[in-house]
């Protein structure tokens, strides 16, 4: 393997930016063209990083050619690969949506796009605390300026409340990583996670502030009950290729949490072992819980699907509380799948939803129970719908089915490979179990609601002009989805190798500082 | 058994295929042919295996799906899954040739039997599952084409009601089963059915045993609409007639039926079981046949018909005897005939006579005598007439309930029951028959019927042919297959059982006749009331349909309300103040049991106490501030900002005071410019009620404790010994590994550039996004005028007005702005100054771009912005662009020579004139970061002064060139 390749991921879409920059906004094909082209080598790049992964230890880039303690390291495993992947596929899907109508809306768009994709690779990448912060907030600054993308009051609405939460979640962030810093002396993440075992008492609890202070800020991030309720505003007023974008932030904060509760808190951290690990399950619980009911109440398509992302990240942090590596392969499944779907789902959101920026959007209507006449006559009136609005309703339809976890989507399996192994772990991993089994039961009544209305009942509800190129990027997430389906063997033993490699905190280590 | 792998492995693709074929059908061939094909194919595969089948031989094939975890596609064929294979695919094709005819030529047909196969497939797939999580697959995806099926007129409000309704319960009962089969799998240790089923004493003996039964359990009765889940069905029937006949009498409901059959060598035969399965049984047996009683529609009858004999089958399953599960299969293929066959009958009245009213249909058996004769059968069957099939099974069932020995008043009250749903059975039954085809004619049906098409009589006549045979010579028809699918079941411990129309005088004989004679006489007394009546009698007004609509109701509206309202996402304060509650929280869970005795504080410095009592002064005057006079808080904060500046210096950090002072004033000014745009507090505020009083004390402790936790974090971090390793390193390596005496600016560009990269792009974006949203920013009305600020300090001389929006007063600010202009160079030159020495003196490409832009600024207030813009071409874009060009260049140069990305190179050498030099790479890097904080600053800048040149959309503007 290339040693260079791990930094590329970072560069490349600063450099797209950059040059789209140069451009300038009127130029629209070259701008493009620099996202298209700039995509397609993210994942052709993820794609390699992958393969090589597949066999090889964790692969370290030494930042400026520092030793790793002191200077910056990139760090790739099997884990930052396939983050690197998904992300990749995202970018690749909701660009063609870049290109439509919404480039009328504001500027700078894509420059913004490639700039988030920068901070989320590089969060996905760096091996350094305070390097992670800087990615951290590379990608929320991007975030900021395209959930305002598009304007409109209800828009900035959201956005003013998003930056606010995120502002202080940031400020604990960099709280956090300095009480880290002053107990172990060093932002290198293996050097942390070799010093914590070790650390004198007092020093063990400046840690423990810190990690609580850090998990509380990645806590925000990946919205988990009670600091997620800015999740649904927010994702439901940005435009539809956004939200679809913002589907991996937060997992960028699941991500993280993960990545440091098992390699810095992990079981070899002597009496900092398992450190907040129920707290993480019984928040993951809650969480789950919590986006049940808001899923089932979601009165606008873009809140069922924020909803739904806060379902999707409460169960993966309630899975990585468990912190068995078996739970975190079919955690790291489940996100492989929902990510894309979540996605798809708000990219479908675009293309249901007309925007107007004079009202709001279009609403779902409240539960109307049955009427007592047993049934109709049969109501042989034929409505064909044009084709467009026929390829849009199998795409919803398959979406909900992959997201409710029904087959024959890879939702199944996903929700399969989570469900099976909690039962071994106790009562907490049980309790997560029951919620999501219940979280799959909500999100079923409310899409079977909101596909039902929309498809079948509504004849005054307008859909907006649909182009191929919008619907080709929900296809092929869908189709993929689908392919999970059959073609299992490989991916899920790549899955699992990676959740057995960031287990073996050691391996890092041993990675980083040899 | 090699012979059988790859048929197994077609057999179960073949429906799916199909249903993809059925898509893309030829519009000129019907889609019809398709399934009938299908069906055709399957019978005989299964006529290929019937030898080996009938043996007791079972069919494998496996295929490793995810064998990490222990699930493998694998099919299970025995006897049982022939059993209902047969009826899948028979009953299948019958289907096929009779929707042909039923559903016009204009309906969406390729949609009906892609749908129709899709399903047909799913439910072999539950059948001939090998793996339980394989099962659950299948049984989840015949949910969902029943759900569309269902809805496939979907025009009609109640067939979408009916829809939703159920795939909710269905589907929900499916995550259940999920469930379920989960806990056999943790149980047993494996999916493989194989392994389950010979785990039957580890499975009844697990603490896990009853969770897992009720979760199988709620799976099978919702989806076979067992009470209480049994009101989806009737509702289904808004579904077109093939459907109601395929799925929802003959196939589908059976599903559950046969999960309970499938798990009866493991799961049956205790209590739980029992009570469960028994009492979910009879209560549908006899809820179902009362309602059917009632019903006015012909497929209402058959639908509460259904569940009553479904709930027939369950009870017999549940009782545990084997001779109930020879019972149940034999009613199982029973039922599956007779049902069928009358829901094709009653859809072809339907067609003919355009009505299913009982009260709009009389004397049909004129019209159409053949149909009639068909229907017949088939409900005498149904009523459980000699000659005829039912009449077996229900003999059949009469033996189980009188072998029953769970106590003398469970026995005897099943019996009593038995005999009181059949009666009821041959009530409903002979109400549908003569108030069809017997009587008058009636006048009032909508179309004038006559015999439907022959195609559509044929399927119906099939299967009362079969009603027929096997009523007369139940042995040889049915004999070996029912054997085969009982022995699957049973294994050895085959029951006695005769399967022969005449067993003699017995006591379910007598049963027979008793509930013959009890149906017949509740018939004629009943007949006029019933005629004319609409709802059920006795049934309490509380339906479990109800209590459906109920629960969701709770949970669609009810509950999410309260959440809203207990967790307000509007407002942004319950949020900061959960967060921070937590974080003070975390924090004080981990201080309390800090070990060590705090020390005081040592010698405190006066000076640097006083200044740090003005800048704590300033910031919580800036806090209070805030809400009422925003001016003022900004220019405290800037005051707190200013003491934290000296600080550095104080400490000797003149990098950072520096830097600190150019940020401070550049935000400063910044945010007065935007100030000017915000509306006037609202004078309201002022006024405090009791309540926000409250609020404001709460706020100011949520401030005190985040303030005094942060600094006593802060101070037990700083009194706890810092492992020096870093920054020793840091101080030991600048000049010779870094090439700079500046060890501040070479952590910036060197040991730490990555994160310099990094903070130069969050600037970036964020003057991208402040652009990007002012640039659509129009000032609201009432902040158009001139700032009251400003109408203040002129005494409110209307003279002293500008003329318009942006426009600069004559002889405002002329002193400074002739100053500016001098000093502007100067400050210039000294930005540069800044940027190159930074490497080894304080300074540096931040605090140089700062500086730049300081100027850009003062010149924007001194002279105005067009003023500016006319004279310094500064394009913010470019300068960011090529900022960023930059630094990757410096870095990306190291690449292009083999070393890591931001390698930086060094070195020094002596010239002629100016002497030795010194140089490091580092400087392109920090000429990067200079150029993108000037882009940065200027942007900003730009996007905030154009507002004084904008007016609101449809206000007139002063000045049409927009800047640009």
């Amino acid at each position: 393997m290339m040693t260079w390749l791990p930094v590329l991921p970072i560069l490349l879409p600063l450099l797209a930016a950059a040059l789209q920059l140069l451009a300038g906004a009127h130029r629209r094909r070259r701008v493009a063209a620099v996202s298209v082209v700039s995509c397609v080598a993210l994942l052709v790049l993820a794609l390699v990083l992958v393969v090589d992964m597949s066999t090889a230890p964790p692969q370290v880039y030494r930042i400026g050619d520092w030793p790793a303690r002191f200077g910056i390291v990139l760090v790739v495993d099997r884990l930052s690969a396939l983050m690197l992947l998904i992300t990749a596929v995202l970018a690749l899907a909701v660009v063609p949506h870049l290109l439509g109508r919404w480039i009328y809306h504001g500027v700078y768009l894509q420059p913004l796009v490639q700039l988030l994709l920068c901070g989320v690779n590089g969060a996905f990448l760096t091996g350094d605390l305070f390097n992670l912060f800087v990615f951290f907030e590379v990608l929320l600054a991007a975030s900021y300026g395209l959930s305002l993308y598009g304007s409109g009051p209800r828009r900035v609405g959201a956005s003013l409340h998003y930056i606010a939460i995120n502002l202080a979640a940031s400020a604990l962030l960099l709280v956090g990583i300095s009480l880290v810093l002053a107990a172990t002396g060093s932002l290198n993440m293996a050097a942390i996670a070799r010093q914590v075992p070790q650390l004198t008492d007092n020093a063990r609890l400046l840690l423990h502030v810190g990690a609580g202070l850090l998990a509380l800020a990645f806590l925000v991030k990946a919205a988990i009950w009670p600091l997620g309720f800015w999740l649904p505003r927010t994702y439901s007023s940005a435009i539809a290729p956004v939200a679809a974008l913002f589907a991996i932030m937060t997992e960028v904060g699941v991500y993280v949490l993960l990545r440091l509760s098992v390699l810095v808190l992990g079981a070899d951290a002597g009496p900092s072992a398992r450190l907040g690990a129920d707290v993480l399950l019984a928040l993951g619980v809650v969480s789950v819980g919590v986006a049940t009911i808001g899923v089932l109440g979601a009165r606008e398509l873009g809140k069922l699907a924020a909803w739904s992302v806060l379902l999707s990240s409460g169960t993966l942090v309630g899975a990585i509380g468990v912190q068995q590596p078996l739970v975190t392969a079919g955690a790291l499944a489940y996100l492989a799948i929902s990510v894309p779907s979540l996605a798809a789902l708000f990219l479908l959101t675009g293309l249901i939803v007309d925007e107007q920026e004079t009202q709001e959007p279009q609403q779902l209507e409240p539960y109307d129970p049955a009427g007592d006449a047993l049934y109709e006559h049969e109501d042989e009136r034929d409505l064909r719908s044009p084709l467009s609005v026929v390829i849009v309703s199998v795409a919803f339809f398959a979406t909900a089915i992959l997201l409710t976890g029904l087959p024959p989507f890879a939702g199944f399996l996903a929700k399969f490979s989570l469900l099976a192994p909690l039962l071994n772990y106790g009562v907490g991993a049980q309790c997560l179990f029951a919620a999501i089994l219940l979280g799959g039961f909500g999100t079923l009544v409310a899409f079977c609601r909101a596909g039902i209305q929309i498809f079948w009942a509504d004849d005054q509800w307008v859909f907006p002009r649909v182009r191929g190129r919008n619907v080709l990027p929900v296809a092929g997430l869908l189709l993929l989805c689908l392919a999970f389906s059959a073609w299992t063997v490989a991916p899920w033993h790549y899955v699992e190798s990676a959740a057995q490699q960031i287990h073996a905190a050691a391996l890092y280590q041993q990675a980083v500082l040899p | 058994m090699d012979w059988s792998h790859a048929p197994a492995v077609w057999l179960i693709l073949l429906p799916f295929v199909a249903s993809g074929l059925a898509a893309i059908w030829p519009r000129r061939w019907h889609p019809g042919y398709v399934m009938t094909g299908t069906g055709a194919l399957g019978l005989a595969v299964l006529g290929w295996w019937a030898p080996g089948l009938l043996d007791g031989e079972v069919v494998r094939w496996q295929h490793a799906w995810m064998p990490a975890l222990g699930l493998d596609f694998s099919l299970y064929i025995d006897g049982l899954a022939a059993l209902f294979a047969l009826l899948v695919f028979g009953i299948g094709i019958l289907v096929a040739i009779y929707a042909r005819y039923y559903m016009p030529a204009h309906y969406p047909l390729k949609r009906f039997y892609t749908l129709m196969l899709a399903f047909m497939g799913a439910m072999l797939g539950i059948v001939m599952a090998g793996n339980v999580i394989q099962l659950v697959f299948f049984w989840e995806l015949t949910s969902l084409v029943s759900f569309l099926l269902i809805g496939y007129w979907h025009q009609g409000e109640s067939a979408r009601d009916a829809a939703r309704t159920a795939l909710i319960v269905t589907g929900g009962g499916g995550l259940c089963l999920l469930g379920g089969a989960l806990l056999l799998g943790h149980i047993v240790g494996s999916y493989d059915l194989g392994a389950i089923l010979a785990s039957g004493d580890t499975i009844r003996n697990s603490p896990l045993y009853e969770v897992t039964l009720v979760l199988i359990l709620l799976g099978a009765l919702s989806k076979s609409a067992q009470f209480p889940f049994h009101f989806w069905l009737p509702q289904a029937m808004s579904a077109p007639t093939p459907v109601s006949a395929y799925l929802h009498s003959a196939t589908m409901v059976k599903a559950g039926v046969f999960l309970l059959l499938r798990f009866w060598p493991v799961l049956a035969g205790t209590d739980a079981w029992f009570w469960g399965v028994g009492t979910a049984g009879l209560v549908s047996l006899l809820l179902g046949a009362w309602i059917a009683t009632f019903q006015q529609d012909l497929k209402a009858i058959l639908a509460y018909s259904t569940i009553s004999h479904l709930g027939l089958i369950m009870m017999m399953v549940g009782f545990g005897s084997t001779l109930g599960v020879v019972a149940a299969l034999f009613h199982v293929i029973n039922h599956a005939t007779f049902k069928a066959s009358l829901f094709m009958a009653a859809g072809a009245i339907d067609h003919e006579a355009g009505t299913r009213d009982l009260r709009r249909l009389g004397g049909l058996r004129r019209l159409m005598p053949i149909t009639a004769t068909l229907a017949l059968i088939s409900g005498a069957a149904m009523a459980g007439v000699p000659l005829l099939n039912g009449f077996l099974s229900k003999e059949m069932f009469f033996a189980v309930t009188l072998g029953s020995d769970y106590g003398t008043w469970v026995d005897t009250g099943v019996v009593l029951f038995a005999v009181l749903a059949a009666g009821l059975s041959v009530a409903y039954s002979l109400r549908l028959l003569v108030g069809t085809f017997f009587g008058p004619v009636s006048l009032d049906s909508p179309r004038s019927p006559g015999e439907p098409p022959r195609w559509m009589r044929v399927p119906i006549a099939l299967l009362s042919l079969l009603c027929l045979l096997v009523g007369i010579l139940p042995a040889r028809v049915v004999g070996p297959v029912l054997h085969a699918a009982a022995a699957a079941v049973l294994g050895a411990e085959l029951p006695v059982y005769s399967l022969q129309l005449w067993h003699g005088f017995t006591w379910p004989l007598v049963m027979s006749i008793a509930a013959f004679a009890s149906g017949c006489v509740f018939y004629v007394v009943t007949r006029s009331y019933l005629a004319e009546r609409e709802a059920t009698a006795w049934i309490a007004p509380v339906s479990a349909r109800r209590v459906f609509e109920w629960v969701m109701v709770m949970l669609t509206e009810t509950l999410p309300r309260w959440q809203q309202a207990v967790f307000p996402a509007r407002h942004l304060q319950v949020q900061l103040r959960v967060l921070f509650g937590m974080a003070a929280g975390v924090a004080a869970l981990v201080l309390v049991q800090f070990a060590w005795q705090v020390p005081a504080p040592g010698r405190i410095d006066v000076g640097l106490a006083v200044l740090w009592l003005v800048g704590s002064g300033c910031a919580i005057g800036a806090a209070r501030q805030a809400k009422f006079h925003r001016m003022t808080a900004l220019m405290l904060s800037g005051g707190a900002g200013l003491a934290v500046a000296i600080t550095f210096v104080w400490l000797s950090a003149p990098d950072l005071a520096a830097t600190q002072l150019l940020v401070e004033s550049v935000t400063t000014v910044l945010l007065l410019l935007g100030l000017r745009w915000l509306p006037k507090r609202i004078p309201g505020l002022v006024r405090s009620s009791p309540r926000t009083r409250r609020r404001r004390l709460g706020d100011f402790l949520i401030a005190s404790v985040a303030g005094g936790g942060m600094g006593m974090l802060a101070y037990l971090a700083m009194l706890h010994p810092l492992p020096d390793a870093v920054s020793r390193f840091f101080i030991e390596n600048a000049l010779p590994g870094g090439g700079g005496r500046n060890v501040v600016n070479v952590i910036l560009v060197d040991f730490r550039s990555f994160d310099t990269l990094g903070e130069i792009t969050v600037l970036a974006i964020v003057a991208l996004s402040i652009y990007g949203v002012l640039r659509r920013f129009r000032p609201a009305n009432e902040s158009l005028g001139t700032p009251h600020l400003r109408l203040q300090a002129k005494g409110g001389d209307p003279a002293m007005r500008p003329a318009h929006p942006g426009a600069t007063l004559p002889g405002f600010m002329a002193v400074p702005a002739r100053l500016v202009l001098l000093v502007s160079p100067f400050a210039l030159l000294f930005a540069v100054h800044l940027l190159v020495r930074g490497h080894n003196l304080p300074g540096g490409g931040f605090v140089a771009g700062l500086a730049v832009t300081l100027v850009l600024i003062v010149l924007c207030m001194a002279r105005g912005v067009r003023w500016v813009e006319a004279r310094v071409r500064v394009a913010p874009l470019r300068w960011i662009a090529f900022g960023w060009l930059l630094a990757l260049a410096t870095g990306t140069g190291a690449m292009l020579l083999g070393r890591p990305f931001l390698t930086s190179w060094h070195g020094s050498g002596t010239l002629p004139v100016l002497g030795t030099w010194h140089f490091a790479s580092a400087l392109f890097f920090d000429l990067g970061v200079f150029a993108v904080v000037v882009g940065v600053a200027t942007l900003i800048l730009i996007a905030l002064a154009h507002q004084s040149v904008r007016a609101p959309i449809g206000v007139v503007r002063h000045d049409d060139t927009e800047p640009t």
